[in-house]
């Protein structure tokens, strides 16, 4: 994982108090919402990740961007903020 | 294989109406489609109720885009619904053998190309079918990044869900189209739809009246309710804002985009500044979710309660109010 992403992970983390989840363990592109998920996020924890990385790195998700299209993996969140910030 | 150009949208109903009008050669975004399809509304209507819960939506009723379109002079939508399932899919099969995409209305628990987790009752999903090859069609679901493939007895199944909104093998297609569309006049047509039911309604339940009637009554929950039944209330009322599923939430960026692209086509400032108010009405009712998610996650903050989320609804329906007064009189300036 790249700082950003590993940035955003620990964001994601703090967050959505996910205090017992190993950081090592997750890939840049685990799924990041959804059972499938090693974090084990649902869609409202998406919401909520979604408003905190737009107060943090002010991007938004919008119509053409979704946050279910942003939010796939901490490697496709990163790429959105890389490009739109 | 055929031809058909998909696009991944937000909502299925006008990611489905964007595709098949550019697949006739008739160039729309989603955005266009949801705007001149009147697709923005709210309601919270507490006497419906699904799995026991009120019904609250922040759009307009499934079928409602598809209906405006097919209203515009020169647009003509064949549509049909069926009692028998060999039917339904033989006609499906035709439609297909004459290469004509068919849009259809299914039930997505049925879908297995949906991650289990997106499997839900929901009856309203629509999709492009665009071909068949043996006994798998290739479907164009606005929802996913890719066309995808159904087995033939899935889809079947997808299309005679029960329960609420039953499709009852409901498929559709364009058999008129005018050579193009004169934006102008759909825009102002489109608006004008969209703030009669956000400010002229009767009914105290929908529009911006609906979202002051819901601020109030979620102010009261924890009482009425208890904690527990309250935090369960609030969750269905998010998870229908959400994004993730395919009722797919931000609507309210949509109708901003809406009016960003009609600000441009109409060279008027004025639908550039609601546009840009109706993002930070997004914004607030995305807070609003936010504050609820963590309620509901039993992470609530100090000042994350059910008074605030109620000022946040209520400030959305002030930001909203204007918005739509400011459109209303732009639309009467365009007749």
């Amino acid at each position: 994982m790249d700082p950003l992403q590993q940035e955003l992970l620990q964001l994601i983390c703090a967050t959505c108090n996910l205090n017992d989840v190993d950081l090592n363990q997750i890939g840049p592109d685990d799924p990041l919402i959804g059972p499938e998920s090693p974090l084990g996020t649902d869609s409202l924890d998406a919401l909520e990740i979604a408003v905190t990385v737009q107060k943090e790195y002010g991007v938004r998700m919008d119509a053409e961007n979704t946050s279910r299209s942003v939010l796939q993996s901490v490697a496709t969140l990163a790429d959105y903020i890389r490009k739109n910030r | 294989m055929p031809d058909f150009p998909h696009h991944q949208s937000a909502h299925c109903e006008s990611g489905v109406a964007a595709n098949l009008l550019t697949h006739r050669g008739i160039k729309i975004s989603e955005a266009m489609a949801f705007g001149i399809g009147g697709g923005l509304f709210f309601g919270y209507l507490p006497f419906i109720r699904i799995n026991g819960l009120p019904l609250v939506t922040y759009r307009a009723a499934a079928g409602h885009i598809l209906r405006q379109i097919a209203s515009i002079p020169g647009v003509r939508l064949y549509q049909k619904k069926f009692r028998n399932r060999e039917e339904a899919m033989a006609e499906l099969d035709m439609a297909l053998a004459s290469s004509i995409p068919v849009g259809l209305q299914t039930g997505v628990f049925w879908l297995p190309y949906f991650p289990k987790a997106m499997r839900f009752h929901f009856n309203a999903h629509n999709l492009v079918v665009y071909g068949k090859e043996g006994n798998e069609y290739l479907i164009s679901d606005p929802v996913f990044p890719n066309p995808v493939r159904c087995p033939a007895d899935d889809l079947a199944r997808a299309r005679f869900a029960s329960g609420a909104l039953a499709p009852k093998g409901k498929m559709y297609y364009f058999t008129a189209l005018p050579a193009k569309l004169e934006h102008g006049p759909l825009i102002v047509r489109g608006i004008q739809s969209v703030c009669r039911l956000m400010l002229d309604t009767p009914i105290p339940l929908i529009g911006v009246r609906g979202m002051r009637f819901l601020a109030r009554r979620l102010s009261k929950w924890p009482r009425r309710l208890g904690r527990e039944r309250a935090d369960l209330h609030l969750g269905h009322v998010v998870r229908m804002q959400e994004e993730i599923g395919t009722g797919g939430g931000g609507f309210r960026f949509m109708y901003a985009a809406f009016l960003q692209e009609s600000a441009e086509i109409m060279q008027e400032e004025l639908l550039h500044d609601c546009s840009a108010s109706l993002t930070t009405a997004g914004d607030t009712w995305r807070e609003f979710a936010a504050m609820a998610a963590r309620v509901c996650k039993g992470r609530a903050r100090p000042d994350d309660t059910y008074a605030a989320m109620a000022g946040s609804i209520d400030r959305c329906a002030d930001l909203e109010k204007k918005i739509f007064i400011a459109l209303k009189q732009w639309a009467k300036r365009q007749a």
